[in-house]
């Protein structure tokens, strides 16, 4: 048995990228440190900030939110009920204990009621897969309620496993369009408030400690539309590598950071930026994607399963 | 008649069981196609080692932190 670097008490967590055995107490203390000098090392925001925290209900943006607001940042929650069943409901059930138990105001999108279809009603019509037009969705009233509601930094929970799994994705095909975006803090501009990623130097198994650890109550499920998603493919192919070679997966990351993403972040294309004509927000056509999903949902001649029912 | 005690694992809302004596929690692992780069188990609120052996009766939670989408 290890012994914790900081109080010598015998321990079973061990981070081998860092080569660090911590106990309980002090690993919360280092996973709290780190996320703090993450956020200075990429100028994330400060304490004078108004941060929206995107909450799903999961171990990462829990363990996001308790650890904004116990480094003393403004952090509110914005949960987005998806509409898939007892997941979702689980999902909002748990977010809602979690803003209770922090004292934080949460926001809650309810997507049957905002948007008029869940994400199993879209998903009869959409050509895309889920994760795609949940994203969009995601982003959309992530940046609507950030506008509406008086928030200049929107955060996400975006773990090095997610970021390397993309990173990896976007290498392999040489995507320097998505490349030059994948930096952990992207400006306020255009419409769009400032979107930043504090846990893009963690792990998924230490934010995952450290929800275990700081006794959060997370949903352990998966998202049922999420298996067999190449995300996760390439999170396990990844994961191979980071056991044969303990800190394959951060030098990956930041190395493509100090690196590469300098070379390339001013290959972006040039976007003009209008608003839509239907909800104001910001996008690159007349009619935001958003605006044209839901005309397509509810007015268009695709039809779901429930309108079938409703109109035979 | 006697009993025989089990290894109970809960993994992602479900209960498993396990008919040996005494596992190690690297096997429970293997056994439920997992890796320890990724995945931890827990028992009582105590983050366990991959060598640590879990005896029969006991129950543990095995957390798998990978998450897609």
């Amino acid at each position: 048995m290890k012994k914790c670097l900081k109080c010598g008490i015998r321990t079973n967590i061990y981070i081998p990228q860092h080569r660090l055995a911590l106990c309980p107490e002090h690993y919360i203390n280092w996973f709290e440190a780190r996320t703090q000098r993450t956020i200075e090392e990429f100028k994330m925001f400060q304490k004078t900030d108004r941060i929206l925290v995107a909450v799903s209900g999961g171990k990462d943006s829990l363990s996001l939110w308790n650890v904004l607001v116990k480094l003393g940042y403004e952090a509110d929650g914005l949960h987005i009920n998806l509409g898939i069943s007892e997941y979702s409901e689980i999902s909002e059930i748990k977010t809602r204990n979690f803003a209770q138990r922090i004292g934080r105001k949460l926001h809650i999108v309810d997507l049957g009621r905002d948007f008029g279809r869940t994400i199993p009603q879209i998903k009869e019509n959409e050509r895309r897969p889920p994760c795609s037009f949940c994203g969009t969705l995601k982003r959309y009233y992530m940046n609507l309620y950030a506008r509406e509601y008086g928030y200049n930094v929107l955060a996400t929970a975006h773990n090095l496993d997610d970021e390397v799994s993309v990173l990896m994705l976007n290498t392999l095909s040489w995507n320097i369009e998505y490349l030059s975006r994948q930096f952990p803090v992207l400006p306020e501009e255009n419409g769009f408030a400032r979107k930043v990623k504090p846990f893009c130097k963690m792990s998924e198994k230490e934010a995952a400690m450290y929800a275990v650890l700081a006794q959060i109550d997370y949903i352990e499920d998966e998202c049922p539309f999420a298996e067999g998603s190449t995300t996760l493919h390439y999170k396990k192919l990844i994961s191979q590598l980071e056991e044969k070679s303990p800190g394959t997966k951060l030098r990956f990351y930041s190395e493509f950071l100090s690196k590469m993403y300098p070379v390339i972040k001013d290959r972006r294309p040039k976007t003009s930026i209008n608003r839509c004509k239907s909800c104001g927000e910001p996008t690159q056509s007349e009619i935001c994607m958003i605006c044209r999903m839901r005309n397509n949902l509810l007015y268009g001649k695709l039809q779901t399963s429930t309108d079938k029912a409703d109109n035979p | 008649m006697q009993v025989k005690e089990k290894i109970y694992v809960l993994y992602r809302g479900k209960k498993i069981e396990f008919e040996e004596e005494k596992m190690k929690v690297k096997e429970i692992l293997k056994k439920l196609n997992l890796s320890g780069e990724y995945a931890f188990a827990v028992r009582n609120g105590e983050i366990l080692d991959e060598n640590q052996t879990v005896k029969a009766g006991d129950e543990i939670k095995i957390v798998n932190a990978i998450s897609g989408g």
